[in-house]
């Protein structure tokens, strides 16, 4: 199966790869895997704790290109958005924007879980509470 | 010519395909006689004279008599089918999860992995990379071993459960394990994998 193009564009220039400082109490950290297919993404934003704004996204996906795409898209889309724009992002809306195929719809579960569990992280820094609604629930 | 064969219905699962009981521990021999076996009643010479209805049925039972074969012959693959049928590892239906710890010790395998492949991108001493990449390969096959060996005790601890018709709760934790063992099985077997991969090209 041949991938679309934007996946391929993605996978060939990932935007925002790399890593923040982890101890950083204005970075959340996203660790979510797929163990049926083997694929490890990490995702890690930067967040203005007045605005809260995310100021910078970064991202290391181990997995296939659809899952590489589906994280480089996730940091793209949450950069200069707001805590809670980021975590209206769905997964539908990455299948939508990379034509991902039924068989790596879970590509886009795992970066919806991703942006949720950093910003997870981040409110856990800074003792603001996270309703069940907001947790990686996939 | 033979008399026309009957055909049955199909059986419920790969276990009843061969009379087995929902065990994990298969004796490989009997496994091999009964397929054999089977196969034979079902081969197409023994359909010349049944209906299109009986040859079609046949021929179905012959392509399910092969996947239950192939499924039930590998112990990963027996456990994976286990588990589906229990209705405890639904595809799609339930993202698998993983352990945090897991996911950790996986990505930083994962980056020292990478940090192999960037070195030899751009050509540093191959000599001492070599040598990495088979330390990182005795390494992942060690952890590789060692979730084999844990699925296999797992694996006893389900046969045991069964013979002692033991309760659904405990059946249930059982498999809890079973499936953690196949999640970080799949991980080090990527790992394994791309190490075998960069080495081959090393």
């Amino acid at each position: 199966m041949a991938y679309s193009d934007k996946v391929v564009e993605h996978y060939n220039n990932p935007r925002n790869v790399g890593s923040l400082p982890k101890e950083d109490p204005n970075v959340g950290t996203g660790l979510v895997g797929a163990p049926e297919c083997g694929d490890v993404m990490k995702l890690q934003m930067k967040i203005n704790p007045d605005t809260r704004v995310i100021e910078e996204a970064k991202f290391k996906t181990f997995g296939c290109g659809s899952a590489i795409a589906s994280s480089s898209l996730a940091t793209e889309w949450v950069k200069g958005k707001t805590v809670d724009e980021a975590l209206a992002i769905k997964n539908t809306d990455i299948v939508r924007e990379l034509a991902l195929p039924p068989v790596k719809i879970h590509c886009s579960v795992l970066a919806e879980d991703a942006i949720k569990a950093a910003i997870g992280d981040w409110k856990k820094k800074h003792n603001i509470e996270v309703p069940a609604s907001e947790k990686p629930s996939h | 010519m033979t008399a026309p064969a009957k055909t049955s219905a199909l059986p419920a699962d790969y276990f009843c395909v061969f009379g087995l009981p929902r065990k994990l521990w298969i004796e490989m021999n009997a496994l091999e006689q009964k397929f054999l076996q089977l196969s034979w009643k079902l081969h197409p010479d023994n359909f010349v004279n049944a209906s299109e209805e009986e040859r079609e049925l046949s021929l179905k039972r012959s392509s399910e008599l092969n996947d239950a074969y192939r499924t039930l012959k590998d112990p990963v693959a027996r456990v994976e089918y286990l588990l589906a049928i229990e209705g405890e590892r639904k595809e799609g239906e339930k993202k698998q999860q993983a352990p945090p710890e897991l996911l950790e010790e996986v990505f930083e395998l994962n980056e020292s992995m990478d940090e192999l492949r960037e070195a030899k991108a751009a050509g540093l001493e191959l000599d001492g990379m070599k040598e990495r990449l088979h330390a990182a390969e005795t390494n992942f096959g060690q952890k590789l071993a060692e979730v084999d060996a844990d699925m296999r005790q797992t694996a006893k601890d389900w046969d045991n459960a069964v013979d002692a018709g033991a309760e659904e709760a405990s059946r249930k934790q059982i498999m809890a394990r079973l499936n953690d063992h196949l999640n970080r099985r799949s991980y080090i077997r990527n790992l394994v994998l791309n190490v075998a991969k960069e080495l081959e090209e090393a």
